[in-house]
C-alpha cells in the first residue's frame, strides 16, 4: 500500500498545494511507479488517499496521456511523429523499431520490454527525430542504431523498473556515432544537431570543459527529492 | 552578428551558468537580494512596466500591465510560470531550464516578490523529467542559501516555489486549463471573465507568465530599463530565443534582438546555415502551429511582433519551422491539424468534431490520395465553422494550418483530386467535376 511504504513523499507532496486534490497528478506517477500501470485498484487507492470521488480520478486518468492504465512494457519508447520530425526521419525510425521489435504502435513486445507509441511534440525539434524511454530524451537515434539502443537498453532493464515509467528519476541521453548510449551531461555546452553546412563553416565557440563532474549534482538530487 | 551580451541564454558568455556559484559570481541573485531587502514590489512592477517587456508565451501581452490587473488588497495570490511548452516547433523553454535554471528561478522569486505572493509554481509538461529534476535541483541550492523560503534574508518575506509536472496534455499551456489542471483536474479551459488576475487558481488571483517572459525580468531589474531598451525595437523591447527547426543546416535555439530579418535567421552562417542541400524555402511557419503560414517571399519580414503581423502572420512564441520543396502542404495541413486533433480537450464542440473532421478528409487526401470532387469545398466549410466559434485558442489555431494551405497552394488539393477524379475514370466510373469553390 503507497500509504504505507511511501508516507513521507506523500505528505511532502500534499503540502504543497491549497488543496489536497493538486495533489493528483503527482500521487498517480508515484502509484504508476511502483504498481508499473495503472489498474483500477491502484487509481481507486490514490482517490481514497486524497478522499476524492473515483470517477474523478479514472477521468484525470483517461484525459492524461502519460497515465498507463494497461499494463505496459518496462520501456515505454515514445516517437515524435509531428513536423518537423516526420519529414526529418521519424517515420523511418518508427519503421525500423517496429521491424525489429516486430510489434505495431501501441503494442509491448512479446519479452514485454517494449512498448512503443507515437506521439505529439516533444519539443526538442531541433534534435528530430526525437525519441524518449521512459521520458528519458535519447538523442541523435537513427534507423540503423535502432539496434544498439534496444540492446542498451535491455542491459539497463534492471534500471528501468527500479526508476520506473513515469521519469520521475529522468535523466537525458544520446546515441553516438559507434552507437553507444551515453549520458547528456548538464554543464557540457548545449548542442544542438548540426548537418553538414553548405558555404563558410560557423566558427566554433571555445569553451573550457566542466571543471566537475555532473553526475555529482545528480545523485544528490536523488537523494533529497522524494518524487 | 550575435549578441555581444546575451539576456537569456547566458551559458553562451558565461559557460557552467548552470551552477548556482557560477550564476552568483557572474551578478546573479544580486538583483533578488537588493530588491527583497531595498526596495518596494511597486519598483519593481514599475521598472517591467517602463522596460516594456512583452509576454513572451505568444500573444506579446505586456507582462508589467498584466501584472496591474490584480485587484488592490486580495491575497493570498499566485505566480504560476507556465513551462507546458508542446507546440511543433518550441523548444526553447528546455533549453533554458538546463543551461541557465537559476535566471529562471530568480525571475520567478523576483516576480513573485513584486506581485506580492508567497506560493509559485512551475508548471512543466509531464514529458520535461528531466528538466523538472534539474529545476528542483537547483531551487533546493537557493532554499539552502536562504533566497527562499521563511523570512528571506531577514526581511520578513516568504516566498516557497514549487515545481508541478504536468501528464502530456498541450492544452494545459492554455492558463485557465493550467490552472485546473493544477488543481488536479482535467485540462479544459475554464470561461473568461473572470481573468486569473481576479479569479485564478483556487478561486484567488493569479498571474500566469511564460518560462522566457520571466527569465528576462532579473536582467531588467539587475541592468535598468534603458540598458534593456537599448536592444531590440521600440514596440518589442528585448531579446527573443527564436526556436529555428525544419528543413536548414542548423536548427536549435538563437537569442536575437527583436527585428532580425527572416532571411538572416535562415541563410546566416551564424543561425540557420541556410537551407539543408541548397533546396528552396517552400512554407515557413514562423511562430509555432497556429500561425499562419509564410512563403519564400517573405523572407525579408523582419521578426518581431509588428513585422510578422503585417505580413499577415504571427511571431507568437518564435518557433520558426522551415520547409523546403520536398514536402506536400495538404500533407504538412494534416500533419498539424493531426496534432491539434490529438490535443483537443473535448469541451467545446466545434474544436473536437472540427479537428476530427479536418483530419478525416486530410488524412484520406493526403494520406491516402483519394479525394472527392468536392473536397476543398468541404475543408473551407469545415474551418469557417470553427474559426470564431471555439471555447479557447486552440481549435482557432487549428483553423491556421488547413486556411494557409488552400489560401497559399490550392493546386496541390486540385492536383490530388484531379489524381484521384482520374483513377477513378480509369475504373470505369464517371468524371465528376472538380468544385474549386
Amino acid at each position: 500500500m503507497l500509504l504505507e511504504t511511501h508516507r513521507e513523499a506523500i505528505e511532502t507532496i500534499v503540502g504543497r498545494y491549497a488543496s489536497p486534490r493538486s495533489a493528483v497528478l503527482p500521487l498517480l506517477y508515484l502509484a504508476q511507479d511502483v504498481y508499473g500501470h495503472l489498474s483500477n485498484a491502484a487509481i481507486r487507492e490514490v482517490a481514497g488517499i486524497l478522499a476524492l470521488p473515483e470517477t474523478d480520478v479514472f477521468e484525470v486518468v483517461g484525459f492524461y496521456t502519460l497515465f498507463y492504465s494497461r499494463p505496459v512494457g518496462t520501456w515505454m519508447l515514445q516517437v515524435c511523429d509531428d513536423v518537423p520530425c516526420c519529414y526529418l526521419g521519424a517515420e523511418e525510425l518508427i519503421t525500423a523499431l517496429k521491424d525489429s521489435l516486430q510489434i505495431k504502435e501501441e503494442q509491448t513486445s512479446a519479452d514485454g520490454m517494449f512498448t512503443l507509441q507515437r506521439v505529439k511534440c516533444l519539443a526538442a525539434c531541433d534534435r528530430a527525430p526525437v525519441l524518449q524511454a521512459n521520458l528519458d530524451y535519447v538523442y541523435d537515434v537513427t534507423p540503423e542504431k535502432v539496434e544498439a539502443l534496444l540492446k542498451d537498453l535491455r542491459s539497463r532493464a534492471a534500471d528501468a523498473r527500479r526508476r520506473g515509467v513515469s521519469g520521475r528519476f529522468a535523466e537525458d541521453f544520446a546515441v553516438t556515432e559507434q552507437g553507444a548510449v551515453e549520458l547528456v551531461a548538464r554543464d557540457a555546452p548545449y548542442q544542438s544537431r548540426q548537418f553538414e553546412v553548405q558555404g563558410p563553416p560557423p566558427p566554433p565557440e571555445p569553451i573550457p570543459p566542466p571543471e566537475v563532474e555532473s553526475g555529482q549534482d545528480r545523485a544528490e538530487t536523488r537523494r533529497a527529492s522524494p518524487l | 552578428m550575435g549578441l555581444s551580451e546575451y539576456i537569456i541564454m547566458r551559458e553562451l558568455n558565461f559557460p557552467e551558468i548552470n551552477r548556482f556559484e557560477r550564476y552568483c559570481q557572474v551578478g546573479g541573485w544580486e538583483a533578488y537580494r537588493t530588491a527583497v531587502k531595498e526596495q518596494t514590489p511597486a519598483t519593481i512592477v514599475q521598472m517591467v512596466k517602463e522596460a516594456g517587456l512583452r509576454g513572451r508565451g505568444g500573444a506579446g501581452f505586456p507582462t508589467g500591465m498584466k501584472w496591474g490587473f490584480l485587484p488592490k488588497g486580495v491575497y493570498p495570490r499566485y505566480l504560476l510560470c507556465n513551462c507546458d511548452e508542446s507546440e511543433p516547433g518550441t523548444f526553447n523553454n528546455h533549453q533554458i531550464i538546463d543551461r541557465n535554471p537559476h535566471q529562471l528561478i530568480e525571475g520567478v522569486a523576483l516576480s513573485a516578490y513584486a506581485i506580492e505572493c508567497n506560493t509559485a509554481y512551475i508548471y512543466m509538461r509531464g514529458e520535461f523529467a528531466a528538466a523538472a529534476l534539474t529545476l528542483e535541483q537547483a531551487i533546493d541550492e537557493a532554499y539552502r542559501a536562504g533566497l527562499l523560503g521563511k523570512n528571506i534574508l531577514g526581511t520578513g518575506y516568504d516566498l516557497d516555489i514549487y515545481v508541478h509536472r504536468g501528464a502530456g496534455a498541450y492544452i494545459c499551456g492554455e492558463e485557465t486549463a493550467l490552472m485546473e489542471s493544477l488543481e488536479g483536474k482535467i485540462g479544459q479551459p475554464r470561461l473568461k471573465p473572470p481573468f486569473p488576475a481576479v479569479a485564478g487558481l483556487y478561486g484567488k488571483p493569479t498571474i500566469i507568465n511564460n518560462v522566457e517572459t520571466l527569465a528576462n525580468v532579473p536582467r531588467i531589474v539587475e541592468k535598468g530599463v534603458a540598458w534593456y531598451r537599448s536592444h531590440g525595437t521600440e514596440k518589442s523591447p528585448g531579446t527573443k530565443c527564436f526556436s529555428l527547426s525544419g528543413h536548414v543546416n542548423r536548427p536549435g535555439n538563437y537569442e536575437l534582438p527583436f527585428g532580425l530579418p527572416l532571411r538572416e535567421l535562415i541563410e546566416s552562417p551564424e543561425y540557420g546555415g541556410g537551407m539543408k542541400g541548397g533546396r528552396p524555402v517552400k512554407i515557413i511557419i514562423p511562430g509555432g502551429a497556429s500561425a499562419p503560414w509564410l512563403t519564400a517571399k517573405h523572407l525579408d519580414v523582419p521578426l518581431d511582433y509588428e513585422g510578422v503581423a503585417a505580413a499577415g502572420s504571427m511571431l507568437g512564441s518564435g518557433a520558426v519551422i522551415v520547409l523546403n520543396d520536398t514536402v506536400k502542404a495538404p500533407h504538412v495541413a494534416y500533419k498539424m491539424d493531426e496534432f491539434f486533433k490529438h490535443e483537443s480537450c473535448g469541451k467545446c464542440t466545434p474544436c473536437r468534431e472540427g479537428t476530427h473532421w479536418l483530419v478525416k478528409v486530410l488524412h484520406r487526401l493526403a494520406e491516402e490520395g483519394h479525394a472527392e470532387p468536392d473536397d476543398i469545398p468541404t475543408l473551407h466549410g469545415i474551418y469557417r465553422q470553427m474559426a470564431g466559434n471555439c471555447f479557447c485558442l486552440l481549435g482557432e489555431s487549428a483553423v491556421m494550418p488547413i486556411k494557409s494551405a488552400l489560401e497559399l497552394f490550392p493546386e496541390e488539393f486540385e492536383a490530388i483530386i484531379k489524381a484521384s477524379n482520374e483513377r477513378h475514370q480509369r475504373n470505369g466510373a464517371h468524371a465528376i467535376p472538380l468544385r474549386v469553390s
